[in-house]
């Protein structure tokens, strides 16, 4: 609050010992004008904090560590916006009631063209709010760390190479003719490969899923028309994504056709999935729980259904869940985008046109759509 | 498209062109009227070059895209195609940059009202930039990769397909002011007609000067 | 001045604009002419009509989403009518709307008799009904128009399911190219006019800030524009001849359009609403009769946005897998916007203070939409701040916050505008308490359908769905009625125009005792306004309590006007 604190002088209804008294008074600062002025900014930032307060009702849970720190960028925001708008609005409510010319005046008010100090101050007070508020979120976007390097690919097939992930479901790739991710017959992307490495920082040959104190990781994320698929380095392949709860984990992101991107609410992080390029992303959820991962980049006829959960686990809930996904067989999920095309089938095909929903992902753990989640 | 809203201006208004008179110039109305800033006839250039600037960025653009998928992209040449060829294109160059030479002098020549020697220059122009369009003809269609293959071949056949539009437009153009310097009179106005086409003229050529350096001279990765 | 009817003239339609005298007669309005004001009329009743389209667009979007499921359309439909609303709102009502008060306003306003190049003038005009019908005519093409968004972001956009040559999406990147060369058609003609034409002594600080505001704004198309057209080619080229710029198996970047659209489609905000400060930088002074506060300061920060504008695109695209550096420099650009712009918002409220104000319908749509902008630009700051971006960007917290601008500030400073200006160029008076009811159903329909937009994308609800999980559904619900309140809101506006221009009141010609040159015109203003009479201009444009006069021998201009 200290910076919106600051432009207390330059903002509120403080044109007024600028410009004349906001009284009828006449020139001149008076008494009167001073002590309104100060009674409306105390009242203003009153209203501000109060608001501030209010953030948290209107958002998910915070469910990773990245979600205070959004939060409270964003309440600061919240109390500055308020701040100003409410000087704003005080000043065009006040020459509504007090400054309406009467029904019969036809004449000219105070010819004020101008007045450079005033000028000067609501130029400089903008800039030093917003360059504070740019600091701030450039502070709190390094804590983040969230985002990695990126590779770019030719396409699907190489990405799926690129991630070391074969078999998946009706993909006409060259991957589901290879026979396992350790094959070193990948020739093109070798190349590729060792610059996937200098930009993804890896974590050493075998990344850690069972040592709880490594990092999580890399989960492979495959966004499709329209579905989510996410693949752990032990090879389960789920539908759902459940994460150990306070421990780091690192993604990379796959689209094979179009744009998607990863969003969850909960953890105030979103993440486009870019066709020809695998992004390498990081985060580290703080909650248990279940929560929404949404597709928020539009993808065409049925993205408003390409969402899946993320379940937010203990560590031993984690690590039961991802034995019993071993054992599981892989069979195809539900998924809704295949379920609205068969009924437009039915319907006769009615609708604008469309490409079909790629056949829904083959998982061992399928996504469960009658589960709550909490945001 | 492009090419339309260049002889618009010239074409469809009778009132604009190498006649000059911008606005309000219907004759009845006669000069001397008291609109200061108001003056007739220097529109014409003024919204060409505004024209001209803002036609450029196309330019601009497009060498960014090329510059930036060149720089990123994961496949570049099509398979089997190893470069282009720099020699036909060079000459192709020389040709057309020079012929913006010999437009000045065209240019120069009405300029001292040497309307002969204005058209023989013209003229000369004009056959640079078609042998320029044929060479380019020729070139693509001895290529041994197509449009579609992958960027590359998208970049090339589009940028010098783009740049081509232009050289045609222009020695379109160059035509019209030709056939219009036989009208009695026609320079009575002064010339923002022969000078927009000129302007044009060595707009297109050093655009193909950033072409030619980046197609054929930058061809390492 | 057109009162004494006058045998029609040949010569109208082919001269460069209408002799003076021409009749007055609407059939004028269906043909190639050539007079600013009737291309300026021409622009906004096309423009007004398009309005409704897209109105009804989105009515039928929000009756979809006033429920969680997708029961009312199928989502392929619901696609198809947002893109299409989003187009037809920005492209065929609100770009050519802005237009035509270019061609109403620039002239008169800078005692012109009319644009510099008449003719292209009206080609550029004449394109606006064909990129409509283009556009409209995606409707009825087998697998229905282009829905992947306005943004119509490859691969998606080039996916072309029932792989027809002629399809929804090929008809919009041919819509938005023709409309992109007829604006910058007239970029070319607005920037020649305000540069060269003015009236003598009307140097650039003496220019009203409409000039400037346009002249500001069409700079940015001129800029942006051709940027855009590049990138539409290479799409097109992508969707119908198989090359792949943006194609990765080809080895082409989806990345790159995104460059080339938001490169553009940023600037291009405030082409829209660039004007619209012109329209309150005017209204203001008018209503409040006072000078304009700080009219030197507010006349460059157009140009201070200008030059902003081309350097912020980025912030659309924070989470595309941007660089962190680059995310932080176009934060910082973004945020700088609210400098200059909150100069003139703050230019404004000063104007206002110990004002006298008249509250005139043109004024109280002027100060609601004020009022909202300051609004909207605040959630535009949170939205520039990349941690808060990354969780309500492509939410319905975007949705809020473009429409809070695009909608509550610049259609209401649209509607201003035509209260304001409507007597001038027609001739009759608008009936102020329908404009009245009018603003207040307009200004309660707004916050109703806006606000809740802001809450649903903080839970986060993503835009561009047709349905939605059921946490969401009160804000919808709010919404949609406001959404049905401004559809109703349209019926007092449709209603007044339409009866005011049938059978209004005559208007003088200055109702509002305004300064101004078009002021010192009749109503409305013969063909070529002063024709070659231009009076001299000997000071600035807000006079407002001053005492002195606008014009060298202003008392002859008035007295004309009054024996007129
Ligand atoms: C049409 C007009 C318009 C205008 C004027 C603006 C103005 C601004 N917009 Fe907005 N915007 C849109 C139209 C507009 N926008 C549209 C259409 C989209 C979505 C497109 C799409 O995705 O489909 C969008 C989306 C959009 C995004 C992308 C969100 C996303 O997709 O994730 C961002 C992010 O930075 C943004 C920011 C801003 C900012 C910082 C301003 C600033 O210019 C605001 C400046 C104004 C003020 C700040 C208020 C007045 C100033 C003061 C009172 C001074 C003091 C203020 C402070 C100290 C803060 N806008
Ligand atoms: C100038 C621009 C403009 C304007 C004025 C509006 C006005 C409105 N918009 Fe629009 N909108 C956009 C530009 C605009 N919009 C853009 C660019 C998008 C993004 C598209 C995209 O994501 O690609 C968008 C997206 C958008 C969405 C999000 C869609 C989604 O993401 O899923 C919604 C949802 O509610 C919406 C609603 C509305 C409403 C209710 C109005 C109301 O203000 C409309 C008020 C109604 C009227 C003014 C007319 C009422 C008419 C009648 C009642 C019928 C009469 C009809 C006839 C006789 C023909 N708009
Ligand atoms: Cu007549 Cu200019
Ligand atoms: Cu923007």
């Amino acid at each position: 609050m200290s910076a919106s604190g600051s432009t207390a002088s330059g903002s509120g209804p403080s044109p007024a010992p600028g410009s004349g008294s906001p009284g009828r008074g006449g020139p001149g600062i008076d008494r009167g004008a001073v002590l309104l002025v100060t009674l409306g900014v105390g009242l203003a930032l009153l209203a501000s904090r109060w608001l501030m307060a209010q953030v948290p009702r209107w958002l998910p849970p915070q469910a990773s560590t990245a979600a205070p720190l959004v939060d409270d960028l964003f309440a600061l925001e919240v109390g500055i916006g308020c701040f100003l708008l409410l000087g704003c609005t005080a000043v065009i409510a006040w020459t509504l009631l007090f400054d309406r010319a009467d029904k019969y005046d036809r004449d000219d008010g105070e010819p004020i063209e101008g007045n450079l100090k005033l000028e000067i101050t609501w130029t400089v007070i903008p800039l030093v709010v917003v360059l504070l508020l740019a600091a701030q979120a450039i502070r709190v976007n390094g804590q983040l760390a969230s985002l990695g390097g990126k590779v770019r690919v030719a396409g699907a097939a190489e990405a799926l190479r690129l991630v070391g992930v074969d078999g998946v479901a009706g993909f006409p790739g060259p991957t589901s003719v290879q026979s396992s991710h350790s094959s070193q017959s990948s020739q093109p992307s070798a190349a590729q490969a060792s610059r996937a490495s200098r930009s993804m920082s890896s974590t050493g040959p075998s990344p850690g899923v069972g040592d709880p104190a490594a990092e999580l990781g890399p989960v492979v994320v495959i966004a499709r028309q329209w579905s989510w698929e996410f693949v752990y380095p032990d090879g389960v392949r789920s539908a759902e994504l459940h994460l150990p709860v306070n421990r780091p984990v690192r993604f990379r992101l796959v689209s094979l056709d179009v744009l998607h991107a990863m969003s969850i609410p909960a953890f105030r992080l979103r993440q486009d999935v870019v066709p020809g390029s695998v992004i390498d992303y990081r985060l580290t959820p703080s909650r248990e729980g279940r929560y929404r991962l949404r597709d928020s980049l539009f993808s065409g006829a049925y993205f408003a259904s390409n969402q899946t959960d993320v379940v937010v686990e203990s560590a031993e809930a984690f690590e039961r869940w991802r034995q019993a996904a071993r054992r599981s067989p892989l069979a195809p999920s539900p998924n809704a985008a295949t379920e609205l095309w068969s009924q437009r089938q039915e319907r006769g095909n009615r609708g604008w046109a469309t490409v079909p929903p790629a056949p829904p992902p083959l998982v061992n753990v399928p996504l469960d759509p009658e589960a709550a989640h909490e945001g | 498209m492009a090419d339309s809203l260049f002889s618009t201006p010239a074409a469809l208004d009778p009132t604009a062109g190498p006649q000059g008179s911008g606005a309000a110039g219907s004759p009845e109305q006669g000069p001397g009227h008291g609109s200061g800033e108001h003056a007739h006839g220097g529109y014409n250039l003024t919204g060409f070059v505004i024209f001209l600037a803002s036609e450029s960025l196309i330019f601009a653009a497009l060498f960014a895209a090329y510059i930036v998928l060149k720089g990123s992209a994961p496949l570049w040449l099509p398979a089997g195609v190893e470069g282009l060829e720099v020699r036909e294109p060079l000459i192709n160059t020389i040709v057309l940059v020079s012929s913006s030479g010999v437009a000045w002098l065209a240019e120069r020549a009405l300029h001292r009202r040497q309307l002969v020697r204005f058209r023989l220059w013209w003229l000369l122009t004009m056959a640079m930039g078609t042998w320029f369009v044929v060479g380019q003809a020729r070139e693509w269609l001895g290529l041994p990769f197509g449009l579609g293959d992958g960027v590359f071949g998208a970049c090339f056949y589009l940028l010098t397909g783009f740049h081509g539009l232009h050289v045609i437009t222009g020695v379109l153009l160059m035509a019209l002011m030709l056939w219009r310097s036989f009208r009695p009179g026609n320079y009575d106005g002064g010339e923002a007609g022969v000078t927009s086409v000129g302007l044009f003229w060595h707009f297109v050529d050093v655009i193909w000067i950033v072409l030619f350096a980046l197609l054929y001279l930058w061809q390492g990765r | 001045m057109t009162t004494t009817p006058i045998p029609f003239d040949p010569r109208t339609l082919r001269a460069p604009h209408p002799v003076p005298g021409a009749p007055d007669n609407w059939r004028r309005f269906f043909t190639f002419n050539t007079d600013a004001k009737v291309i300026g009329i021409q622009y906004i009743a096309l423009a007004l009509l398009f309005l409704l389209v897209g109105g009804l667009l989105a009515m039928i979007m929000r009756g979809e989403l006033i429920t969680p499921p997708a029961d009312l359309v199928d989502p392929s439909v619901y696609n198809g009518l947002y893109t299409m609303h989003g187009t037809v709102m920005l492209f065929l009502f609100l770009f050519p709307i802005l237009n035509g008060f270019n061609n109403l306003l620039i002239p008169p306003m800078i005692g012109a008799p009319d644009m510099a190049f008449p003719r292209l003038n009206a080609l550029a005009f004449w394109m606006f009904p064909v990129f409509g019908v283009v556009l409209m005519a995606s409707f009825l093409v087998p697998g229905g128009p282009a829905s992947s968004g306005w943004w119509a972001y490859p691969p998606l956009s080039t996916q072309n399911p029932l792989g027809l040559l002629i399809n929804g999406q090929f008809l919009w990147i041919l819509a938005v190219a023709i409309s992109g060369v007829s604006s910058i058609l007239g970029a070319v003609n607005f920037c020649t006019t305000i540069i060269r034409m003015r009236a003598p002594g009307m140097g650039w600080f003496r220019m009203p800030i409409f000039c400037w505001t346009a002249l500001a704004a069409q700079t940015i198309q001129l800029a942006g524009l051709p940027v855009l057209t590049a990138g539409a080619v290479m799409l097109l080229f992508d969707l119908s001849f198989g090359t792949s710029f943006f194609q990765p198996e080809g080895g082409g970047d989806p990345m790159l359009y995104q460059h080339f659209f938001w490169f553009y489609s940023h600037p291009a905000v405030y082409v829209m609403v660039l004007p619209v400060f012109g329209f309150f930088s005017e209204i203001f002074p008018v209503y409040a009769r006072k000078p304009l506060f700080g009219y030197h300061v507010v006349a460059i920060a157009s140009f201070g946005i200008v030059f902003l504008s081309l350097i912020v695109w980025v912030h659309h695209m924070f989470t595309s897998g941007t660089p962190q550096w680059m995310r932080h420099v176009f934060m910082v650009t973004t945020m700088l916007i609210a400098v200059p712009t909150g100069i003139k918002v703050f230019a404004w409220l000063a104007t206002l203070w110990r004002g006298k104000l008249w509250l005139t319908t043109a004024m109280l749509f002027a100060m609601g939409g004020v009022f909202n902008f300051i609004f909207a630009g605040i959630t535009g700051i949170m939205l520039a701040t990349v941690p808060v971006d990354v969780h309500v960007g492509n939410t319905y917290f975007v949705v809020g916050h473009f429409h809070t601008v695009i909608f509550s500030t610049i259609t209401f400073g649209v509607y201003a505008a035509i209260y304001h200006w409507f007597a001038k160029f027609t001739g009759r008076m608008l009936y102020e308490g329908l404009g009245k009811v009018h603003f207040v159903l307009t200004f309660v329909g707004a916050q109703l359908n806006f606000l809740p937009m802001h809450w649903a994308g903080l839970m986060g609800m993503p835009r561009r769905v047709a349905s939605y999980d059921p946490e969401f559904a009160l804000a919808n619900v709010l919404a949609s009625l406001g959404a049905f309140l401004l559809g109703v809101a349209m019926i007092p506006f449709l209603l007044n125009l339409v009866s005011s221009w049938v059978r209004g009141a005559r208007a003088p010609a200055n109702p509002w005792q305004a300064i101004g040159l078009e002021w010192l015109l009749p109503s409305p203003p013969p063909a070529e306004n002063f024709e070659h009479d231009v009076p001299t201009v000997i000071s600035g444009p807000y006079g407002y309590g001053l005492g002195h006069p606008l014009v060298a021998d202003q008392e002859r201009y008035e007295a004309r006007l009054k024996e007129g």
